[in-house]
């Protein structure tokens, strides 16, 4: 019997690394098994963990800080059942360091030892929680005095080598050297010299903050995008004044009511999803060698949150009615933005729309979400004037937006696109049409 | 200094031992008036005749056998098996009288005697190609012996024909032709004591028998890269010199043993394992070897060149080891 061991689990198949969002349970508490025990930021998700076992929970003292970033596998803590708990250390804690050598390190190391104090990183794999270290490093550690247990070590699964022993004796050195303490003596330190003008550097002071494991992943999965679609992107003008119309309709229909209101953004996937339905090619991929014709419409809606841009996806958009899309699309945003959203959720989209409307803007370019081969960018919904009908020369006011279609060049052609594109234009503009599917 | 191919500094030291001492004769298929299949013997049967170059016919068992006998009443007779591959035919008679009348007469038989044989892979077909280094490393009462440069060849020959127990002596094929310096005048090389070929920090590479030329290469590649490679050749498996190895890991702390021959039982093991029992707390990585495919070997020399440790191989081994 022993200690349960809490580790970084992993939310999809291909994430390797997250961190440790927040513990549900205090560090002492008894947790049953099946009880949420903790939140993982993964790549793009916020996700709960129940508790596995049941038993005492106990944080790592020196364990992944909250938001840190983690391999998969990285101890987190452990779960003490009641008839282990008297018995229980943590490992590694309660090893003192109990030779003459190790005990004049601590008291050496102890004014600005942090770097010693890091904790060691589990082994990727997850299973060995040993501190692995290299018979020739353990003893060149003993011999320079210097407390293996807490080392980061560089080899093969974070084992310790003699290089990471003979750095961290280095930079025990370092701190060992005596911190200028600081006094009114303006003879100690340069350091409070340049205090006074510290504050004006502060002003222009560059701010640094490790990116964070969304941050990275839009930036990895956008340059992958970018550097290898061939990017066209095709831009029409379309008259919305319909869809306006029908998007009132539907807000004042009495019959409904306690229910989402259909956004343009719902009432333009579903038009979407009727073209593509129409021009399969706009809805396949390319994977390796070959082209994959998709089966169902999975449109993803790109979602700013606080966190970064997060895309969920509405699937097989074909079988829904608009209402029911609106249902879903409204529970999506809202557990996109308060983080609950849970991986599956962002996976499986075939094309997706992104509208920047209620920012002013026009027409963009979007990057291609790979491996889907388009993406819609949607203007904002302006009243202009319109030349209705050339011959008498009448101009009306119309409501207007503006169709920004990017698609990858290596699968479709512009024609094809272009043929997309004014499908989705007329569906707009007549949007009743697709209720004859 | 001269320069001579293993095979003529070999035979050189063959004709200076022969020249000193009349009771030292040569058993083979072929060494007589052809000079041996390896040009072993080239020369010598004009000097001595046929009462000291004795052509045999095939019967391994049997001339091994009449060696044995010879050995026991005072002759020293150099036993040329052409390929070490025919040498077990006459297993029996080494393992069972040769290696062992010294022990069971209690010391007062010697049986002064040199077995030698072609080995390891030369595009020669899984039954001339066998290297077997192990199966004699295993018997007590034997010394195995494996030269890998010229002088060693001559040196160690020498050395194998002066000693007083059943020596094994072993000459990789690919050497053969090999030419490097030999010292003139006499030159005898001791038995158990390694050679350090190349001197390095960062890692021990132990070559036997041939792999010694490709762990040297290795370490031309891997000192492009930044990694100082130690290469030693052992020169005798038995005894074996486990003091210079040690030495060597107690300075670089990362050992990587490369042998033709099969891994399992083999002298890398042995080495590896001597290695952690003497060593334990030099070593900053696994000892980690690298040896022929274990699988006769083919005579196709692409099939061939795909199953023996290359210098290539040996460099990337040696770089994994090095952030392992």
């Amino acid at each position: 019997m022993m200690a349960f061991e809490i580790t970084l689990p992993r939310l999809g198949w291909d994430m390797e690394e997250g961190s440790l969002a927040d513990w549900l349970k205090k560090d002492g508490e008894f947790v049953n098994a099946g009880e949420l025990l903790f939140t993982v930021e993964g790549d793009k998700a916020i996700q709960e963990i129940e508790a596995l076992d049941s038993g005492y929970l106990k944080t790592l003292p020196y364990g992944p800080q909250k938001g840190e970033k983690v391999p998969v596998g990285t101890l987190l803590g452990y779960l003490v059942p009641e008839e282990e708990l008297a018995e229980f250390h943590i490992p590694g804690q309660s090893l003192e360091p109990v030779t003459v050598q190790a005990t004049q390190v601590q008291a050496v190391a102890q004014p600005a030892g942090n770097h010693l104090e890091e904790p060691s990183p589990a082994p990727v794999d997850g299973r060995k929680r040993r501190v692995y270290i290299s018979p020739y490093a353990k003893r060149l550690a003993q011999g320079l005095g210097v407390d293996w247990q807490g080392i980061r070590g560089s080899g093969k699964g974070g084992r310790i080598m003699a290089l990471d022993v003979e750095q961290a004796a280095m930079m025990k050195q370092k701190a060992a050297v005596p911190v200028p303490v600081p006094t009114p003596s303006p003879s100690v330190s340069a350091i409070n010299a340049i205090q006074p003008i510290a504050p004006q550097v502060a002003q222009y002071a560059v701010e640094r903050h490790t990116i964070t494991p969304l941050r990275k992943k839009i930036a990895e999965h956008m340059a992958y995008s970018a550097h290898t679609s061939a990017p066209v992107t095709l831009t029409t003008e379309v008259d919305a004044t319909e869809l306006v119309a029908l998007r009132k309709t539907l807000k004042e229909d009495s019959a409904i009511t306690g229910q989402p209101v259909p956004s343009y953004n719902d009432l333009l996937t579903k038009l979407s999803c009727q073209a593509l339905l129409e021009h399969p090619l706009i809805n396949a991929r390319i994977e390796g060698e070959e082209v994959v014709q998709m089966g169902a419409v999975n449109i993803a809606v790109a979602v700013d949150t606080e966190r970064g841009l997060i895309v969920p996806v509405l699937k097989d958009v074909q079988t829904k009615a608009l209402r029911q899309l609106a249902r879903e699309s409204a529970v999506l945003i809202e557990r996109t933005r308060n983080g609950s959203i849970t991986y599956e959720e962002l996976q499986g989209a075939t094309f997706t729309i992104t509208n920047l409307g209620m920012f002013e803007i026009d027409a963009f370019s979007p990057i291609i979400d790979l491996p889907q081969c388009s993406i819609l960018g949607v203007g904002r919904i302006a009243p202009k004037p319109v030349v209705v009908d050339i011959e008498t020369e009448k101009v009306a006011i119309r409501q207007c937006m503006i169709l920004s279609l990017t698609f990858d060049h290596r699968l479709i052609d512009g024609a094809q696109a272009a043929r997309f594109l004014q499908r989705v234009k007329h569906f707009i503009e007549r949007p009743y049409l697709w209720m004859a599917g | 200094m001269r320069e001579l191919t293993f095979t003529d500094a070999a035979r050189e030291g063959l004709a200076e031992e022969m020249a000193r001492d009349a009771m030292i004769f040569v058993v083979g298929e072929g060494i007589g008036a052809r000079g041996g299949n390896f040009n072993t013997t080239v020369g010598l049967y004009d000097l001595y005749g046929e009462m000291r170059l004795r052509d045999t016919p095939i019967s391994e068992r049997g001339f091994t056998g009449l060696c044995t006998g010879a050995a026991v009443l005072g002759a020293r007779p150099v036993v040329d098996f052409m390929f070490l591959d025919f040498e077990l035919d006459a297993l029996g008679e080494i393992i069972n009288q040769m290696s062992r009348l010294h022990w069971m007469s209690n010391g007062q038989v010697k049986v002064p005697i040199v077995l030698r044989g072609g080995v390891g892979l030369a595009s020669t077909g899984p039954q001339h190609s066998a290297n077997l280094f192990s199966i004699f490393m295993h018997l007590p009462g034997l010394h195995v012996v494996v030269p890998v440069f010229p002088a060693d060849a001559k040196g160690l020959l020498k050395t194998s024909i002066r000693t007083d127990d059943p020596v094994i002596f072993l000459e990789h094929k690919k050497l053969m032709r090999l030419k490097g310096p030999v010292p003139d005048g006499e030159h005898l090389v001791p038995f158990g004591q390694a050679s350090v070929v190349r001197q390095g920090k960062d890692l021990t590479i132990v070559g036997i028998s041939f792999t010694v030329i490709e762990a040297l290469n290795a370490a031309s590649l891997l000192e492009i890269e930044g990694i100082s490679a130690e290469v030693i050749d052992p020169r005798t498996l038995a005894p074996l010199d486990m003091a210079t190895i040690l030495e060597s890991v107690s300075k670089t702390h990362r050992l990587l043993v490369v042998d033709e021959d099969f891994s399992p039982c083999g002298a890398g093991a042995e080495i590896a394992a001597q290695v952690m029992e003497q060593g334990f707390y030099e070593l900053d990585a696994p000892v980690r070897r690298m040896n022929g495919t274990f699988v006769p070997g083919p005579y196709s020399p692409p099939l061939e060149a795909a199953v023996i440790p290359s210098a290539q191989g040996i460099a990337k081994a040696a770089q994994a080891l090095m952030v392992e």
